[in-house]
């Protein structure tokens, strides 16, 4: 049924994710995903950023994701351990509740021939989402053509999540994904991408998308959560009203299914829901579908958490 | 084992396989036919295929090994020509199959609006896998799309396209979008919310023609106006696929007819899905499709079951937009409406009871207690008890309202409360901490809501969110029952919130009932027309009656026709016609009016059409006398005939009379032009009266002739009559913008303040330049004779429903 994903061992697109939460005016590490790099592991414990520091804290004095396509010791505080660990290049991305800022998520990437991907910020200008910045790997070519395209409300993936307010799972990518990027995204084998609104105190609009190819994936299952009360009503609960797994397929909830619901604090979803925090997590318990990585979100939008996005490798 | 033949292998006929294979797998042996050249997906989710956000591997119910693993011959891709009941065999393109039952589910077919061009290249409908990959493939290249229908298939086309990059039209016939699915109000918000990705939705859209030479480039509409398109998808309804029934003799309605256990006429033949037709109803979503499937099932195996059609819900499949609808919320005698909505959030809820029993609800933006409502539609449970907090749904828990006040607290101290006078909340907050506790106070130490008096709301709002109870805010001056705002505040709202539609009104504003009531209805359409006249379109069922019927009536149900005479001048031609009119329609009464007009009185309805027409053909059109606006310019004869006369009033009455003609105002407006102070056109108690002198022209304001009488009060004095015809212009457009419906200017005038008026209209040249520019753009619309317009076209009508005058009494 699933032909977006293969379900084989493969060294992912993304080798480090880790949230930071501003406690007493700076920002300690809460948890992260450091796989074997068990030394830049221990070298960012030993770290915290103050507003404006580094690039977790930029990305909360600026109030804007951030990318690094370079790690340069000037602005990249942790630069020789990310250098020693094969790490090059990094994205920041800021997670407000209104004004409060409750965490920075920070994934870093390494460099290789063969890393395909995209991770990219998109910002509004002049009513149409601009290229704001983008790490791609090795995927030059889409690259360029994504620096050269831009997006009105409704079109294309990050048009689409724009207009919607909404996080956005998309499928098959070199047929879809506005009619311009398509043909480079099935040259460069993106298949999936997840595209999430990143709200900010200026009332901004940025848009976060993960573009993940077979070969080097982002993940290999990916969710979305609505947790509006709009939606699942007031009692605080969350349903799964998206998600594709290679392992498991379709996780939607189709005609007469009942869709997965998860009440705050039950599982690691309902850790995000509860808490309004990320959980960055591997080898615990309640990874579904076995995978050994976790990643959970939670986007905080008219003062509560409206959906939360996760993905699992 | 018997033989059980398929034909279609759609979502209702594989569920039947799916129950059937469940409870007896050796029960049949089972052949399935189905054009399409593959098995049963999820036809519902063909929207998120379009849109890219699901893939086709996603939405296969069935595959190849779910068919081979229950035995199923497949004949995918292969039609079926014909069913020959006699000898009990289906007829394929590839051969007959024999059958003990034969089950048919060919669905439904697109329905394809007959116009020109219909057949090119580029026109598809939306039914299936292979026209969403035909959009998918048009969209790569780009381009503009236009979809035909704004129903749920229609904009979930619109919406994918449009994430695949297109630019897209929707048409829709109706008034608003869903219209069978939402009411206008909710209809507003989605609209408002695919306009917000791109697309453009217009409504009321006929559809002429489809343009071009050998492929679509082009949609032509009735209105005139061409739209471009690399594409047009058909969205405008389905029927029942019937043609092989209706071959095979089957008994055949709108779809195919069945029992309650899902047999058609003939015992041995069932029919499932979109192609059946029961107890007169047709079934175009999915649940009532799995419920006949279970039925189907159960009548294969012998088994007892009979399908019972339940009341339906609706949801769009567009990320982003939230709807629900369910059940029946039409208005009618019985029934109550409880309405709940929150424009900032853009929450739209309405619950429609009858015999305290939920029937319908229609909800936009907030759909979490969408399935409890439905619940207790289809339950009919007794909401008696509950009525008062039903619209908040089952987990209400005494929650507070939205405060209204909420908006006002939040403005910071430097927003400007009265533009007039450049007042901010900082300084009226000051002014309450310094002793000022109420309105007067306010105006008498900061000059706010002194001057035009609009912002009077607002003050008092500051008042309120300052002294918090202790200011009493003064008894309700609302518009009607509907809303707690007033005239001046909807005037104001609709022009800084652009709201440009009733729906928009009533949702923004947050009406408490669903279309406002015919109090409001009148005078929002007045507003909305004056504030918008290229983006609004007038709202006839919106007007009193006479207004409606372009004529005044009567007290026996006739009417009075008065044709237009300008400044009071006529010819021997016009009074012939006029005469000829009389006769013909054996007018019994002529009357000359005081505005220098003769009066047609006890002319049928029905012949209303008719007389209009006579008069157009003899030059004249409408006088209006009907309308809220320009009424008459009544003059003298001036200086060419009068030896007082100081300049030419009669020409210049028709002058002002051509200007100002057809244009609506919040109530009538009558004019003069007296050629000198003798004043014999009595132009010292009109709206708007000119005074000739030998210096120039004396231009008077708010007068009155009626229930009060009273002098015109000195506007300016012109020197030319270009100047008199423009201060005349800004005059009548500053009242346009500014005056509660239903207020004479004299009235106006004594709110607002004749200074107020003079430094718009006489001082300030910009601002009379933008006002006579602004009632220009307005004529553009407006300056239009509907007698013409409406002999021509909506005759029909005035044609009599029934013999009314049996009820003269009333």
């Amino acid at each position: 049924m699933m032909e977006a994903m293969t379900d084989t061992e493969v060294r992912t697109f993304i080798e480090v994710t880790e949230y930071w939460v501003p406690e007493e005016g700076v920002l300690k590490l809460a948890g992260g995903n450091y796989g074997d790099l068990t030394e830049f592991k221990a070298a960012s414990g030993q770290t915290s950023f103050a507003k404006g520091e580094g690039l977790p804290g930029m990305a909360w004095a600026e109030e804007r994701p951030v990318v690094f396509k370079t790690l340069d010791p000037a602005s990249f505080k942790r630069a020789d351990a990310a250098r020693a660990a094969g790490l090059t290049s990094a994205v920041a991305v800021p997670l407000f509740d209104g004004k409060a800022l409750k965490a920075v998520l920070v994934v870093l990437c390494g460099d290789g021939e063969d890393r395909i991907g995209a991770l990219e910020v998109w910002q509004s200008k002049d009513n149409l989402l601009m290229l704001e910045d983008g790490y791609y790997g090795a995927a030059k070519h889409f690259e360029f053509v994504s620096k050269h395209t831009h997006f009105p409300r409704g079109q294309g993936l990050p048009g689409a999540v724009w207009a919607a307010n909404t996080p956005i799972l998309m499928r098959d990518l070199g047929s879809s994904y506005g009619f311009v990027r398509s043909e480079s995204a099935g040259q460069a084998g993106l298949t999936t991408g997840l595209g999430l609104p990143v709200p900010v105190p200026s009332g901004e609009t940025f848009v976060l998308t993960l573009l993940s190819a077979r070969g080097t994936p982002i993940a290999r299952r990916f969710e979305i959560w609505d947790a509006r009360a709009a939606r699942v009503g007031k009692d605080g609960a969350a349903v799964l009203i998206d998600g594709i797994c290679a392992r498991e397929g379709r996780l939607w909830a189709a005609e007469a299914e009942e869709p997965r619901r998860a009440a705050a604090w039950q599982g690691l979803i309902g850790r995000v829901l509860g808490s309004g925090l990320p959980v960055v997590d591997q080898g615990v318990a309640g990874i579904a579908a076995g995978y050994e990585n976790f990643v959970a979100l939670p986007i905080h939008s008219k003062g509560e958490v409206s959906h939360i996005v996760a993905w699992y490798s | 084992m018997q033989k059980l033949v398929v034909i279609g292998a759609g979502m209702a006929s594989g569920r039947v396989l799916e129950h059937l294979f469940e409870q007896a797998p050796d029960a049949y042996e089972v052949t399935l036919f189905n054009a399409e050249a593959r098995g049963n997906y999820n036809r519902i989710m063909l929207s998120p295929v379009l849109s890219g956000e699901k893939s086709y591997a996603e939405i296969v119910t069935h595959d190849d090994d779910w068919y081979n693993g229950n035995k199923v011959t497949c004949r995918f891709g292969e039609s079926v020509v014909g069913i020959d009941r006699a000898r009990k065999v289906v007829i394929g393109e590839n051969g007959e199959v024999a059958y003990d039952k034969l089950l048919i589910g060919t669905g439904s077919a697109p329905f394809i609006i007959p116009v020109p061009g219909k057949d090119l290249p580029g026109v598809i409908s939306y039914r299936d896998l292979d026209d969403t990959n035909a959009m998918i493939e048009a969209s790569s290249k780009g381009g503009s799309a236009v979809v035909i229908g704004g129903g749920l298939l229609g904009l979930e086309a619109a919406a994918g396209l449009a994430q695949r990059g297109m630019d897209v039209t929707v048409l829709h016939l109706m008034g608003h979008l869903m219209e069978r699915q939402l009411d206008e109000a909710a209809g507003y918000l989605l609209r408002k919310d695919l306009e917000g990705r791109g697309i453009t939705v217009k409504t009321q859209a006929s559809t002429k023609a489809i343009l071009g030479e050998d492929k679509a480039e082009a949609v032509l509409l009735d209105s005139g106006e061409t739209l471009p398109a690399d594409l047009v998808v058909m969205a405008v309804g389905i029927r029942p696929e019937t043609r092989l029934a209706n071959d095979a003799g089957l008994t055949v309605g709108r779809g195919i007819e069945v029992s309650a256990q899902m047999q058609t006429s003939d015992p041995d033949v069932y029919a499932v899905g979109e192609c059946v037709e029961f107890d007169g109803q047709l079934f175009g979503l999915v649940a009532p499709l799995y419920d006949q499937a279970k039925v189907v099932a159960a009548a294969l195996l012998g088994e007892d079951g009979a399908f019972v059609p339940k009341e339906l819900s609706t949801k769009l499949k567009v990320t982003g937009c939230d709807l629900f609808s369910a059940g029946d919320f039409a208005e009618g005698e019985g029934r109550e409406d409880i309405v709940f909505r929150d424009p900032a959030r853009g929450v739209y809820k309405r619950l429609v009871i009858e015999d305290n029993r939920l029937i319908g609800a229609v909800m936009y933006g907030d759909t979490a207690d969408g399935n409890w409502f439905f619940g207790l539609i289809k339950d009919g449970t007794d909401i008696e008890e509950m009525r008062d907090t039903l619209i908040f749904g089952p987990s209400y828990q005494g929650g507070a309202a939205a405060d209204p006040l909420s908006a006002v607290a939040a403005l910071p101290l430097d927003a400007e409360i009265c533009g007039c006078n450049g007042i901010c909340k900082g300084t009226i907050v000051s002014a309450i901490e310094g002793g000022a506790t109420d309105l007067g106070a306010i105006k008498a130490t900061t000059k706010a809501s002194a001057s035009c008096g609009t912002c009077t709301g607002l003050v008092e709002q500051v008042l309120q969110v300052t002294l918090g109870d202790d200011f009493q805010m003064p008894a309700s001056q609302a518009i009607c029952g509907c809303t707690d705002l007033s005239h001046e505040d909807v005037r104001r709202l609709i022009k800084s919130q652009e709201l440009k539609s009733q729906a928009a009104v009533w949702q923004e504003l947050g009406w408490s009932t669903p279309n406002g009531c015919h109090v409001c209805r009148p005078a929002v359409n007045y507003y909305l027309l004056a504030d918008w006249p290229l983006e609004y379109q007038d709202d006839p069922q919106s007007r009193f009656i006479n207004e409606r019927k372009h004529a005044n009536i009567q007290k026996d149900g006739t009417f009075s026709v008065v044709p237009r005479m300008f400044g009071g001048m006529t010819t021997p031609d016009e009074l012939r016609a006029i005469a000829d009119a009389a006769d013909k329609y054996k007018v019994p009464t002529v009357h000359v009016t005081g505005g220098q007009r003769i009066d047609l009185l006890g002319v049928k309805g029905e012949d209303l059409p008719a007389i209009w027409a006579d008069l157009n053909a003899a030059g004249m059109v409408s006088g209006h006398a009907y309308a809220k606006g320009l009424r008459t310019v009544k003059t003298c004869v001036g200086k060419d005939h009068c030896r007082f006369g100081t300049q030419d009033s009669t020409g210049l009455g028709i002058q002002l009379e051509k200007k100002l003609w057809g244009s609506w105002t919040p109530h009538k407006v009558k004019l003069a032009v007296s050629g000198c102070p003798r004043n014999c056109a009595e132009a010292t108690c009109k709206d708007i009266g000119v005074v000739c002198v030998d210096s120039g022209y004396q231009i008077g304001v708010a007068g009155a002739a009626g229930m009060d009488v009273k002098e015109t009060e000195r506007l300016a004095e012109a020197r030319t009559e270009q100047e008199a015809i423009d201060l005349a212009t800004a005059f009548m457009q500053l009242y346009r913008e500014n005056a509660k419906y239903l207020d004479r200017p004299y009235k106006w005038v004594a709110k607002v303040g004749l200074d107020w008026v003079k430094e718009r209209v006489v001082d300030d040249l910009e601002e009379r330049a933008a006002l006579i520019a602004r009632f220009e753009l307005s004529q553009t619309i407006y300056r239009k004779d509907p007698w013409a317009e409406e002999a021509e076209s909506k005759s029909e009508q005035y044609q009599p429903l029934a013999d009314l005058t049996l009820e003269a009494a009333e």
